[in-house]
């Protein structure tokens, strides 16, 4: 099979001159990385704990409106350092929008392979629950939710994790049947593959770049739920922080002190927007169909 | 057509049976709201008379035909806070909701649209590139920031306009603007793809090639074309009228729907946050189904469903 392709490759005329990625979404992938290491390295890098207290230098400015190196970003008004709070929350955010963008991935592409492999009553029972979810506004039956199920980190996640889930069923539903209509997945069938192997082994790898695509489109759209429930003070709870609570509890001090909010609320800002950007290149570069 | 509209509709009941399903399952899930609402550590005779109160003593199938039926009778429960008809609570605060989101709507087709088309029409131009930037600048920047950004320039440094309450019309400039620009950036994005789409189209190179004049290639066949997946997200727009605003509405103090939602939610009521739910979930299916009729009028291909996909 690999000789076969090789030879088909030779065969096709050179491919024109690939443009080079854009510098937005260079810029993007950068700011992007820059956020994971922060992520990652948040014990290391933090120079205090999320929850030290300063009292000595409450609502201190950052070092550009004449405050102290003592704390680059100013502090709040219990005296707690805004890098530091501002380098947990980053890491709180990718952790719940990471977490909750694989389990909407895995959860709407396992229901749209059951849908297509079974069809029938499965199928439809399915179809309902898209309709279902399209009926209302995410962020409305996740309040409902916490409503009922009171909150916990775990839950929120899950609960990010159902955003999104029905995009997924119906890509994977409506590519499955199509692979069912190419051949390769009736040939390993033929072949007396159980269906684990033909979806797993065979389907998705087929499908899988229209899936990742879809992922990088709904990865901003987590941060942004994320921290706007946080922020609505319904989302992750104190001592916990996340860039939407920071900027939730920095309204407060709108007036006082800017600062507590605008760094969280550009780190959002900047962080939707490089995901968001390299998203949309992927897809324009990957699956042009998807719109 | 008339079969059409049919099974829309029942698709339509079925939904909203879904939802009401729905909110009687998590209801259930969530623990004993006996215990949830009177506090752990209450009198078990309290807790037997709020339980046979409430009809929570009765099986489960039995309590969800009765919610069924009562649902059906308009009859959503009372706040299990002040004891007042959840549906009263509700309703009383739309008309706040509505003076944010019926201007924010006119902004967002108003502007949105027409900034999209032009777009379009001018792709890769400067204007093209300066509409991109600001849609994808409106979808990422969360309607939160926006808003408190909004307020730090106009009530805190320049003190033009208030930073929240809802005392005059003045009071709403600031959350109508939020709420409209940010929709009229996904709107923006959204007609530009839809238009781009349809300028592509063999049928628009064949007018202009026999001659038909720009304009009226433009007006008489790629407006109307692109008009039909633009009709679904202003569908969903005013689908999401009643509801649409609980972010902004937080940030404003403003008291409509979305803030008695939040507060709802903090305090456990669910018989309002049940009401406000299936408020939503009405107003979003009938939103969906006169697009899809719409479409039908729009598109006479659907209404046979003989439309090829794609």
């Amino acid at each position: 099979m690999p000789e076969g392709l090789v030879t088909v490759a030779t065969v096709v005329p050179p491919q024109p001159k690939r443009a080079s990625v854009p510098l937005l979404v260079r810029l993007g992938g950068a700011w992007l990385l820059a956020m994971l290491a922060v992520a990652l390295l948040a014990d290391v890098i933090a120079p205090y704990g999320y929850t030290a207290l300063d009292l000595r230098n409450r609502l201190s400015p950052p070092v550009t409106l004449g405050g102290s190196w003592l704390h680059p970003l100013g502090t709040d008004e219990l005296g707690r350092d805004v890098l530091a709070r501002l380098i947990y929350s980053i890491r709180t955010s990718l952790l719940i929008a990471f977490g909750a963008t694989i389990i909407g991935a895995v959860v709407g592409t396992t229901l749209g392979f059951l849908a297509a492999h079974f069809r029938g009553l499965v199928e439809q029972a399915v179809l309902a629950l898209v309709d279902f979810s399209a009926s209302l506004p995410f962020l409305i039956l996740a309040l409902a939710v916490l409503a009922f199920f009171g909150n916990s980190l775990v839950l929120l996640v899950c609960l990010l994790g159902l955003h999104a889930w029905e995009r997924y069923a119906r890509i994977a539903r409506g590519l499955a049947l199509a692979a069912g209509a190419q051949g390769y997945a009736a040939a390993v069938r033929g072949l007396g593959a159980t269906p684990w192997r033909i979806y797993g082994r065979h389907v998705l790898p087929n499908i899988a770049s229209t899936l990742i695509v879809s992922m990088t489109l709904a990865f901003p759209e987590v941060i942004l739920l994320e921290s706007g429930l946080s922020f609505l003070g319904l989302g992750v709870q104190p001592p916990e922080t996340s860039l939407g609570s920071m900027v939730g509890y920095g309204r407060e001090y709108l007036t006082r002190a800017p600062w507590i909010l605008l760094a969280p609320a550009v780190t959002i800002v900047l962080t939707t927007l490089s995901v968001s950007l390299i998203g949309d290149w992927l897809r324009d570069r990957l699956d042009p169909t998807l719109r | 057509m008339l079969r059409f509209a049919t099974a829309r509709l029942a698709r339509a009941g079925l939904t909203i049976a879904m939802v009401v399903t729905f909110a009687f399952v998590v209801l259930r899930l969530s623990g004993d709201p006996a215990q949830i609402i009177m506090g752990a550590d209450a009198p078990p005779e309290a807790i037997d008379a709020f339980r046979t109160a409430w009809g929570l003593d009765e099986p489960v199938w039995v309590q969800y035909l009765s919610y069924f039926s009562a649902i059906l009778q308009g009859d959503l429960g009372r706040s299990m806070r002040d004891g007042r008809d959840a549906i009263v609570l509700v309703t009383e605060r739309i008309p706040a909701t509505l003076a944010l989101t019926l201007p924010a709507l006119l902004i967002k087709i108003g502007l949105g649209i027409p900034a999209g088309i032009f777009a379009a029409l001018h792709r890769n131009s400067l204007a093209d590139r300066i509409v991109m930037v600001v849609a994808v600048a409106g979808f990422t920047v969360p309607s939160f920031v926006l808003g408190l950004l909004l307020v730090l320039v106009f009530a805190v440094q320049l003190g033009w306009l208030p930073s929240g309450g809802q005392e005059s019309w003045r009071h709403a400039i600031l959350p109508v603007i939020t709420l409209g620009l940010g929709g009229a950036a996904v709107l923006a994005r959204f007609t530009r793809s839809a238009m781009l789409e349809v300028l592509g189209q063999p049928y628009i190179r064949t007018a202009s090639a026999k001659g038909v004049p720009w304009r009226s290639v433009v007006t008489g066949h790629a407006l109307p074309n692109a008009a039909i997946p633009t009709v679904t997200i202003i569908g969903f727009m005013v689908g999401s009228l009643i509801a649409g605003a609980v972010v902004v509405e937080s940030v404003f103090s403003w008291p409509g729907v979305g803030r008695l939602l939040v507060v709802a939610v903090s305090n456990r009521d669910l018989a309002v946050v049940q009401c406000i739910l299936l408020l939503v979930a009405v107003t979003m299916v009938c939103a969906n189904l006169i697009v899809d009729l719409l479409y039908g009028l729009l598109d006479p291909r659907l209404r046979s469903g003989t439309r090829k996909a794609g």
